[in-house]
């Protein structure tokens, strides 16, 4: 039961708004993701998917909650996480992503990731543990100083690392 | 809690023995209640347990999320990446560029005797 859910917490030196876009746009998630984009942009109660620059598919699922952080109130982006980029990950149920985008003062965001819902998909919550650390790094590196991380990460080193 | 106290925080944080045990307790196991992981401490009181949990809340090491009635505590290892990053990588790249260096001067220095550079791990 406890194995069924991973929690992560970053500060960003950008606006909410700013971090907000990073999650939800394409032009941003490409550059830090490993070069995930939505093939349609993102709506509430839509499907969604992702796929990577060379048009392989990454995530699909489906946005629950799409509420933008407006007046000093948190954004909450909601989505069903079903991966596709692994044949064994991909027969595993889908898990929950929930960010939650808040402002922290002095110019700094608050980004809490929880990816649950993996109580019955082992495989993934070992493969995506450390991936989180690293995309949240790579986000929080391409917001302050306009690149992402150097080494550019694929899918596969994620699986290939959760692995050994 | 932020970028620029954070290193502090985490240091502090992680000096401490019982808090570092506590870290290991939820990296094996994460999630735990906070009655879970007194069970790990018999040694210790209930508020003993509390007051570590929240140097390490401080420091953003463990965050707490509430399922239903039920708050559950995960270990974030984004600090200790940050901290990894500023700190570790630095100095161990030099240092493993200085082995490099040395490894590069033995092999130059022995290749007249024909010795085979060992293989890379």
């Amino acid at each position: 039961m406890s194995l069924n859910t991973h929690v992560y917490q970053i500060y960003i030196a950008a606006s909410p708004e700013q971090v907000w876009a990073a999650i939800t746009e394409s032009e941003w998630t490409r550059r830090y993701f490993h070069t995930t984009s939505f093939v349609e942009p993102p709506q509430r109660g839509k499907v969604y998917r992702t796929v990577r620059a060379d048009g392989r598919p990454a995530i699909d699922g489906v946005i629950e909650e799409m509420q933008p952080p407006i007046a000093g109130n948190p954004g909450r982006f909601v989505q069903t996480w079903h991966i596709l980029y692994d044949a064994a990950l991909e027969q595993e149920p889908p898990g929950r992503v929930e960010w939650t985008v808040e402002n922290a003062g002095e110019g700094l965001t608050r980004v809490r990731l929880v990816h649950g819902d993996l109580g019955q998909s082992p495989l993934t919550w070992q493969n995506v543990k450390d991936g989180w650390v690293w995309i949240l790094d790579s986000m929080k590196t391409l917001l302050e100083t306009g690149n992402p991380l150097p080494r550019v990460r694929d899918y596969e080193d994620v699986v290939e690392a959760a692995r050994s | 809690m932020q970028s620029v106290e954070q290193g502090t925080e985490v240091f502090r944080a992680l000096a401490d023995p019982t808090r570092r045990a506590l870290l290991d307790r939820l990296f094996s196991q994460d999630g735990q209640t906070l009655n879970e992981l007194c069970q790990n401490f018999p040694e210790m009181t209930r508020f003993g347990v509390m007051k570590h949990l929240s140097v390490l809340a401080e420091a953003d090491l463990v965050l707490t999320a509430r399922q239903g009635r039920t708050k559950r505590h995960y270990l974030n290892p984004v600090p200790i990446e940050q901290v990894a990053n500023r700190w570790i990588s630095k100095y161990a790249a030099r240092f493993t560029s200085a082995l490099v260096a040395l490894d590069d001067q033995v092999i130059a220095g022995s290749e007249t005797e024909e010795s085979r550079r060992p293989e890379s791990a």
